[in-house]
């Protein structure tokens, strides 16, 4: 496996394990993501994974590049296997209804899918949390049906309502707040992907499995989903 | 009740420190001043923790009544304040006591102003910070900018010694600056030549900016790739879309992106574009990793004392 160590500004690191979306991939930086997390080091003050590498932040009071390239390289090399036993695995109900799913109908178009097709192409697999970014709780999930596979809106949303589900790309997510946004929405989840009552504040955590379950309008309203 | 009542909230004022840190793992971004150098001297000139929340003024357009009794700094771009309507200048403290009103005008140079109080502002720490991310609707006050009736507590504090900042160490906020930059790893994606036209070519900031990043235009630098896998983003990191023109990122940038990036700009030079008016010319030049962190070494061992 690679394991690249890289300057990525002069106080963070950016640590390479490959370079394309893969399972595999994702399982090594998920591995070393929590082994340097877990060690609690006082000076590495962010640690971020991503799809293919982690960034390390660190204090440069207390640490040289090259101290932190030798601490983390160990952490690394030593790293616990990830027990399978203890994945996370997360059901987010969510309502595919055309009032909600508001791309359901020009995806069916432009794939010659029916709407129903592509609701069960999208509940029908197990997604892999790869990273999480672009807004506090996002995950970007993967990977969809390749029949599914779809760009972006040409001209993004201003305004992609709160627990929207959509798809871009060969991935999935659910928006966890009201914000601008340009992947194509399916449905939608009543249930919050980020509140300070979560330990760790976010719904879903890189490595975590995460299905989706189609629900009634009547069940998403129960829920508390907002129409 | 000791502090602040604003009357006018201004562009944008919002209570920031030094940022949000540990939580980008999850999304939450960095947030935090825009410039450390006069956030810095707005606290330390009032004996504060260099980590000590104020507000931010972006642009101007801010007054407020005192309540009680505090001492107060003004540093960064000069606003043309006012205190009772008398003429003040920044990179001050002042002695204020009940009913005094303080008011800032808009900057001419520079786009950011800090007023610090005698151990901060009162507001709720939310993820180990108590900056404002209007995005997020997190930190200061409801997660948004100041306005008119918002009341910032602070401590009621003795008048002491009036502290200001020597002449020559208040920055002249100027049309023309160099950025330097560490070049990372990714600058391999930029030909010698597109590399040649960065470092040679200036760039003018047209006010395409703002808490998030500044985007730079002029001599269009073209990346061997369209995009990256995405990976998280450091504080000053130059990723250039496929339009050509370098976006610095800065305090409130998303966590993670795909965009190619030459590199990343040394953090008091991001301060400094920070300041940068619309109008004002970017020039980029590189530093070694070792001479980067001398110089963030040597400004941050000046503010943490």
């Amino acid at each position: 496996m690679k394991l690249d160590f890289c300057i990525a500004s002069y106080n963070s690191l950016m640590i390479y394990f490959g370079e394309k979306i893969d399972p595999l991939i994702a399982k090594e930086v998920q591995k070393a993501y929590l082994a340097l997390k877990d060690a609690n080091i006082k000076g590495f003050l962010e640690i971020i994974p991503s799809y293919a590498s982690v960034m390390i932040t660190y204090d440069i009071l207390e640490y040289s590049y090259e101290e932190v390239c030798k601490t983390a390289r160990l952490l690394i090399e030593n790293a616990k296997e990830i027990d399978v036993k203890h994945q996370k695995i997360v059901t987010i109900p969510t309502y595919y209804g055309l009032e909600v799913g508001l791309d359901l109908e020009i995806l069916a178009e432009e794939k010659k899918l029916s709407v129903e097709e592509i609701i069960a192409l999208h509940v029908k697999e197990s997604y892999f949390v790869y990273a999480i970014g672009f807004a506090p709780g996002f995950a970007y999930l993967g990977e969809i049906d390749a029949a599914l596979c779809t760009a972006r809106l040409s001209s993004p949303r201003k305004a992609v309502p709160k627990g929207s589900v959509a798809i871009a790309d060969r991935q999935t997510a659910v928006y966890p707040a009201l914000s601008p946004g340009g992947w194509k929405i399916l449905g939608r989840t009543p249930t919050a992907m980020f509140d300070s009552a979560y330990e760790g504040l976010s719904l879903l955590h890189v490595g975590d499995l995460v299905r989706f379950e189609a629900i009634t309008k009547e069940v998403f309203l129960k829920l508390g989903g907002v129409l | 009740m000791n502090g602040l009542l604003i009357q006018k909230g201004g562009v944008q004022s919002s209570i920031q420190d030094a940022g949000r840190v540990g939580f980008s793992a999850i999304g939450l971004t960095q947030s935090g001043a825009m410039d450390e150098y006069a956030f810095g001297y707005a606290n330390l000139l009032l004996g504060n923790p260099f980590n000590t929340s104020v507000i931010e003024v972006a642009l101007g357009g801010l007054s407020l009544i005192v309540k009680g009794r505090l001492s107060l700094s003004l540093c960064g771009a000069d606003m043309k304040c006012t205190i009772n309507e008398k003429n003040v200048p920044m990179w001050n403290t002042y002695n204020l006591k009940e009913g005094d009103i303080l008011t800032l005008g808009f900057a001419t140079q520079g786009s950011f102003a800090y007023i610090g109080v005698k151990g901060g502002f009162k507001t709720p720490l939310q993820y180990g910070s108590y900056s404002t991310s209007i995005k997020e609707g997190l930190g200061g006050i409801e997660g948004r900018k100041l306005g008119k009736g918002d009341f910032l507590a602070c401590d009621n504090v003795l008048p002491s010694a009036r502290k200001s900042v020597q002449r020559e160490s208040i920055p002249k906020y100027g049309k023309e600056i160099t950025l330097r930059l560490v070049l990372g790893y990714q600058s391999e994606l930029f030909s010698q030549e597109q590399q040649h036209t960065f470092f040679t070519a200036p760039y003018t900031y047209k006010g395409e900016g703002d808490r998030m990043g500044y985007r730079l235009c002029g001599e269009k630098v073209v990346s061997k790739v369209s995009g990256i896998l995405s990976e998280p983003i450091c504080f000053g990191a130059v990723q250039i879309p496929s339009h050509g023109e370098p976006i610095v990122l800065l305090k409130e940038r998303q966590t993670i992106g795909g965009y190619p990036k030459i590199g990343s700009v040394l953090c008091v030079d991001c301060f400094k574009l920070s300041q940068l008016k619309p109008g004002g010319t970017v020039k980029f030049e590189v530093i070694t990793l070792e001479e980067a962190q001398a110089k963030a070494r040597a400004f941050y061992s000046f503010f943490k004392f």
